[in-house]
């Protein structure tokens, strides 16, 4: 009996090349011992030193500091707000990592 | 000796004491599960931090978050020393001061202790710290922003804590903080490219970005230090309860027996009583 192929870590989420359609884009927003989004979203919106921002997919890889404020995911036409007091934002090739309570 | 229904209130209030130290030592245990899987859940948080910090290549020499800050840095090393809050962890916490003041001299170091029991131990001694912090009760986002504040003022900071190896064993070290952040980072992924101005976006500023992902290593490798005391802490009052629970049982099965035999003189004395009256009787009659 031939053995299932074993799942590795990189599967679970699609890699950056499959964001190929150019409409959505993977999303993690999480703290040391929660995790507050995981998947696929259209757009995300917080605010940093600068004022409100917006990443939408093919964003400039970008890195910041953000304030406190409501961090809105936009998914399949829902809005998800998550209110976060601090974090940082790592954006690149349409992963985006956001790290809260740091 | 004493009498059966005494006996048998102590062997219940043993009972209810056997029962008692089953349910510390189950609290403990639970507490030793759930703080393992946080350790695990904040190490992969960490890491990925860690990966993406070590694609920043601003120094080569970890700078605690201070590369812009024009305070002077105190030229004294910082020991940083973790103890209990209460006064229920043994001599782990003896084991520990121990050990700082093998290196421990008051012109070149600066002591700051977090946990009651510590703070109290180090007055005895007539050591004086710079500053005391509260063990926190919560094992959750451990807010320690105070304490970096403190290691960023020196030039360098060896914390001193108490490590978990198992159930039975937790033992005392020291380990330098940066130290600790860079080992921590050397178990996550190599960096795969460089992250530049050249090719990344920075607000407010890459050093601004820098010093804070120092700060938040720094913060990140501060708690695990704290909850990995805890740790040992959790495990040594498990210890503790489980021989407390040996005992109680050994003591309760003791008077078991003191009561069983009790019982059992009496009887043997009404026995010999009834033996007796037989007797008299037999030879008053004979006469």
């Amino acid at each position: 009996m031939a053995e299932e192929p074993q799942k590795t870590e990189g599967e679970e989420k699609p890699a950056a090349s499959e964001h190929v359609d150019g409409k959505t884009m993977h999303v993690k927003v999480y703290a040391p011992f929660k995790v507050y989004f995981d998947g696929e979203a259209e757009s995300i919106s917080a605010v940093n030193e600068t004022g409100p921002f917006d990443i939408l997919p093919k964003h400039h890889n970008f890195m910041t500091l953000l304030d406190a404020c409501d961090v809105i995911v936009r998914s399949g036409g829902n809005e998800e707000k998550i209110p976060i007091t601090r974090g940082i934002m790592h954006v690149k090739a349409d992963e985006i990592i956001v790290f809260l309570d740091v | 000796m004493k009498r059966p229904n005494e006996i048998e209130r102590e062997e219940k209030s043993m009972a209810a004491l056997v029962e008692l130290t089953s349910v510390f030592e189950g609290i403990a245990s639970m507490k030793i599960a759930q703080i393992k899987n946080q350790v695990l859940e904040a190490t992969a948080f960490f890491n990925e931090l860690w990966h993406i910090y070590s694609q920043l290549h601003v120094s080569a020499i970890f700078g605690f978050g201070r590369s812009q800050d024009d305070v002077e840095v105190i030229d004294k090393e910082l020991y940083i020393i973790i103890t209990a809050e209460g006064g229920f962890s043994g001599d782990i916490d003896q084991k520990l001061i121990q050990l700082m003041l093998k290196t421990y001299d008051k012109d070149k170091n600066a002591i700051i202790v977090i946990g009651h029991h510590g703070a109290i131990q180090l007055a005895q001694r007539g050591i004086s710290y710079e500053k005391y912090f509260k063990l926190p009760n919560k094992d959750q986002n451990i807010n320690v922003t105070p304490i970096i504040k403190e290691v960023q003022k020196y030039k360098k900071t060896t914390v001193f804590y108490q490590e978990y190896i198992s159930l039975m064993s937790q033992d005392v070290k020291s380990i330098e903080l940066s130290k600790a952040v860079s080992d921590k980072g050397q178990q996550s992924e190599d960096p795969d490219e460089i992250i530049s101005e050249a090719n990344y976006i920075f607000e407010p500023s890459t050093y601004d970005v820098v010093d804070h992902l120092e700060r938040s290593m720094m913060q990140i490798a501060m708690s695990q230090l704290i909850l990995n005391s805890k740790l040992a802490q959790y495990a040594s009052r498990f210890r503790a309860m489980s021989a407390s629970h040996t005992r109680a049982d050994e003591a309760k099965q003791d008077l078991r027996m003191l009561y069983n035999r009790s019982k059992r003189n009496i009887k043997d004395a009404r026995l010999k009583e009834s033996i007796i009256g037989i007797k008299k009787s037999k030879a008053g009659a004979a006469s």
